[in-house]
């Protein structure tokens, strides 16, 4: 059992606002003095402009999280199990099916059992090339990623404690969990550490490069014509490069880019209690919490005003394969995001964000003809090259700890 | 969260401390005799029942507080171990909740002498039994349109989670004691007998007395081990689960249950438990904290010859020799120690409860 199951009364959740607030700030700080290295060496190629595409390396591995493989193949199993949570039914692949591009295909992510998610699930491939994760950055590695991703109450709503009593009497486990971390019994945090390795290994490199990958690394049949005139467009006329720049196709900033509010949340009984939910869970103020009609987005981590409304600049990479788009999933296609960019920031029905005072100036009408709009939309599909496809591992099963003879000695010598 | 033991720790020892001056004469116990009244608001009761009976309450929205503790089983569960939230079991007995209010300490092993407000938290929240984030749940509550109503009818304003905690313990408070022979007048001869047995020659009334035949101190009576709490590894997740959250040293190699030392952490009280109340106690079979003994001519054969095995056994407890007949007759009393099952709408929400969310309407207009 755990405190974060008992609400804070709203004065104490105010407090502990201005708490998180705080690090926010402290870890933007460590974000910003520590560019991928990639990113940093491009900025002093082009000081004057926004660094160019770049093909993606390795990704980059923590010290203190060293990769093997056996490390990778625990990282894998515990992955795939669901028994890493609350009621053993919703583990990470739940919501990040292979099948699905490593995500989940509906506008809001399916939630843990009675419940449905707020945001839409992001992909976990190439999340390790990020110096923090999650929609609005709330995570600054993989690890404390995972591990806020098995406890959160519409993720896994899974506690340290059962879940680690759990691994603990599956044999598998504990003969690996020995190997790889030298532990008698699992311990919860290298869980993490585990998934996080084989999430490191979740890239698409090598045998899973992109196209643009390939033609940036100098194989110019990689592209097609049309894909070529719309990098041109991506990188000029619509401007997207300002943003979707560098070796991560992001400058892992925050920005409002216009996206409205689903409007699942004026619908759906279910994703009206998530959403209430988590403007508690994030930390906001009372009057925040009554007046909250969107996500705030990167405010709830730096709670200025100026940065609601503000989201991670998405990587493209694979995007192919992890429709519906944007934090709350509510484009379908690739053709409605261009449409919503030439827009300026507007969807169909005309809608944008709630937040029109935090909306970045680089987003406005781009004046694209319907040529130039597929273009673009080809080009995008560049940046998903062969599905990465795994079988599901079997799950080890449970085994008692002691035999019936133990018991009863040790029921003799009561 | 240390302070929850610390504080059953305090309380426990205040209310054990009353006990101590007593002789072992039976006259000398509190005399058992009928509970007195409470008083109960009846909004906040109805609220309540048709919260103890919800679902939604855990966090997979699977199991409600009646799944463990059935109406028909004294509030309890036929199962020696009780059924635990989904994905686990459990390693005890889920204890009937008849006249649970009239008691000052709870838990077979005692870990909570605050009150019922926390007891709901605990199950509420604890990882095998409901897992709920009590955030979501008030968020679900605020979203039924008769919960809002019925918070407001029962002065409790807008949904909380805080309310809650307030209206379960309100409600478990309307489940009492009704019509038990032994509280009308209206016993067998054999139950009378049963009764002499009870205050003497077996001795019941050294651990069970006062109006709730409880003395709500712990002791240990050498009830065996429920092996399937180790074999099953769901129930064993769940045990390994609560011993390492409660800080029980070597909960990993543990083999028994550790029961008021998890409290004390005195080695001298392991393997007690808290004396049950023996009130509608014929509805709640199995017995004891782990449900190892299946029914009530078992639990007296139990005591017949002294207890179980265990080298920190109660003095208390001796080899008893009762005859057949005597055994008989202890049985009766027991059982005219029940009344009334509480299984009508009086004390059941018997309505169903919606199968989906409504959507709150206008909700980009209305505030939160
Ligand atoms: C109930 C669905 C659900 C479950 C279970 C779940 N996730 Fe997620 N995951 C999501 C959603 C939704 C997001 C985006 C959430 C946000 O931004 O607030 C996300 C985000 C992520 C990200 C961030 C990617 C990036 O680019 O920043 C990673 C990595 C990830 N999840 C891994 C995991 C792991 C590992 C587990 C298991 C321990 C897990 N997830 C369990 C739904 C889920
Ligand atoms: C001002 C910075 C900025 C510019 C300029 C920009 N983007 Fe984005 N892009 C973002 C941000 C931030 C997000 C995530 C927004 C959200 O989730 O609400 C995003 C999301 C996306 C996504 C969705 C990815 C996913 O996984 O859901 C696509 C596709 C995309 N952008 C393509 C483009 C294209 C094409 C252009 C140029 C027409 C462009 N972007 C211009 C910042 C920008
Ligand atoms: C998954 C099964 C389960 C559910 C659900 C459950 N309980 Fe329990 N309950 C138990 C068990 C088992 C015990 C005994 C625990 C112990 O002694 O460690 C217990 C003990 C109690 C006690 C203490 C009784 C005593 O005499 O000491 C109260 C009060 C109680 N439960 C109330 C509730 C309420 C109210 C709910 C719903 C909010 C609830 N329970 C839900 C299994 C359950
Ligand atoms: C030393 C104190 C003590 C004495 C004397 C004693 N009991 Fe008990 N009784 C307990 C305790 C403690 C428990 C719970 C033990 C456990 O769960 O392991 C219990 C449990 C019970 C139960 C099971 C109740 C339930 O809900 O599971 C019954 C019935 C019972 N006793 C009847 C009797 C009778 C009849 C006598 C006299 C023959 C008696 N007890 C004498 C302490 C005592």
């Amino acid at each position: 059992m755990h405190l974060k199951k008992i609400t804070l009364s709203l004065v104490a959740a105010a407090v502990a606002t201005v708490f998180a607030g705080c690090q926010a700030t402290a870890a933007k700080h460590e974000g910003a003095a520590a560019p991928t290295k990639m990113a940093s060496a491009q900025m002093a190629m082009t000081p004057s402009g926004p660094p160019p595409l770049a093909p993606l390396g390795d990704a980059p591995i923590p010290p203190d999280n060293k990769l093997t493989p056996a490390k990778v193949e625990l990282g894998k199993l515990l992955f795939f199990d669901p028994r890493v949570g609350g009621d053993a039914s919703t583990g990470c692949s739940t919501c990040h099916e292979p099948e699905q591009g490593w995500a989940w295909a509906e506008d809001f992510s399916r939630g843990y059992p009675g419940t449905v998610h707020w945001r839409n699930s992001q992909s976990i491939i190439n999340s390790a090339y990020f110096p923090r994760q999650f929609w609005a950055g709330s995570a600054s590695s993989n690890e404390k990623q995972a591990k806020s991703a098995a406890k959160g109450g519409v993720a896994g709503n899974g506690e340290d404690d059962i879940m680690e009593a759990r691994l603990a009497l599956i044999p598998e486990y504990r003969k690996r969990f020995k190997e790889v971390f030298g532990t008698e019994w699992p311990i919860i945090d290298d869980v993490w550490h585990a998934i996080a390795a084989f999430e490191r290994t979740m890239n698409t490199t090598g045998e899973h490069e992109v196209p643009l990958d390939k033609y940036l690394k100098g194989d110019k049949g990689a592209l097609s014509e049309e894909q070529v005139r719309g990098m041109a467009l991506f990188n000029g006329k619509a401007g997207c490069i300002n943003c979707h720049n560098g070796e991560l196709t992001s400058d892992t900033d925050y920005h409002n880019i216009g996206v409205p509010p689903n409007k699942r949340w004026e619908e759906d009984g279910l994703a009206q209690i998530t959403f209430r939910f988590e403007q508690y869970a994030k930390g906001q103020t009372e009057e925040g919490y009554r007046n909250a009609k969107s996500d705030w987005g990167f405010y709830y981590r730096s709670k200025n005003k100026w940065d609601k409304g503000k989201f991670r600049t998405a990587p493209l990479r694979y995007i192919a394969y992890t429709a519906p788009y944007m934090h709350n999933g509510v484009f379908y296609t690739l053709e409605e995001v261009v449409d919503f960019y030439n827009r300026g920031g507007f969807d169909e029905e005309g809608r944008t964000t709630l937040f029109p005072e935090t909306k970045s100036s680089l987003i406005k009408p781009l004046g694209l003809s319907d040529q130039e709009k597929e273009d673009l939309v080809a080009f995008l599909e560049a940046f998903s090259g062969p599905e990465i496809e795994m079988e599901k591992p079997e799950q080890p099963p449970y085994a008692p700890l002691f035999t019936m003879a133990d018991l009863k000695a040790a029921q003799e010598a009561k | 969260m240390g302070a929850r033991v610390t504080t059953g720790r305090t309380l426990l020892a205040a209310v054990m401390g009353f006990g101590v001056a007593l002789s072992a004469q039976a006259a000398e116990y509190p005399d058992i005799g009928p509970l007195p009244q409470l008083k109960i608001d009846k909004a906040k009761a109805e609220l309540g029942k048709r919260l103890f009976f919800d679902k939604r309450l855990s966090g997979d929205a699977a199991v409600s507080c009646a799944t463990c503790h059935v109406p028909e089983k004294g509030y309890a569960s036929e199962e020696a171990l009780s059924p635990g939230y989904p994905g686990n079991g459990h390693f005890r007995n889920a204890s009937s909740l008849v006249n649970v209010a009239h008691r000052k300490v709870w838990n077979w092993d005692g870990r909570i002498g605050t009150n019922l407000n926390d007891m709901t938290r605990e199950m509420l929240t604890e990882d095998y039994t409901m897992n709920m984030d009590m955030r979501i749940m008030q968020e679900r509550v605020k979203q039924d349109p008769l919960y809002v109503k019925m918070f407001k009818d029962a002065g409790y304003g807008e949904p909380s989670n805080g309310s809650v905690r307030k209206a379960i313990p309100e409600y478990l408070k309307t489940l009492t004691s009704a019509n038990a022979p032994f509280d009308t007048g209206k016993m067998s001869a054999s139950a009378k007998r049963g009764m002499k047995l009870f205050k003497g020659k077996a001795g019941c009334i050294q651990c069970h007395n006062g109006p709730m035949m409880t003395d709500q101190k712990a002791h240990n009576t050498g009830v065996p081990e429920n092996f399937d709490v180790f074999m099953d590894p769901m129930n064993h997740q769940a045990f390994i689960a609560f011993t390492m959250f409660q800080g029980i040293p070597n909960y990993m190699n543990l083999k028994r249950d550790p029961g008021y030392f998890n409290v004390t952490l005195l080695n001298e009280d392991m393997g007690k438990f808290l004396t049950p109340s023996l009130r509608e106690v014929k509805y709640s079979a199995p017995y004891m904290h782990n449900g190892m003994i299946k029914t009530l001519a078992g639990v007296v054969d139990f005591y017949n010859q002294g207890g179980g095995k265990d080298s920190n056994k109660s003095k208390l407890l001796k080899p008893l020799k009762l005859s057949g007949k005597e055994k008989k007759d202890l049985v009766a009393f027991l059982e005219a120690l029940s009344g009334d099952k509480l299984t009508s709408d009086k004390h059941v929400w018997k309505q169903p409860y919606p199968s989906e969310y409504e959507a709150i309407a206008n909700w980009t207009e209305v505030r939160n």
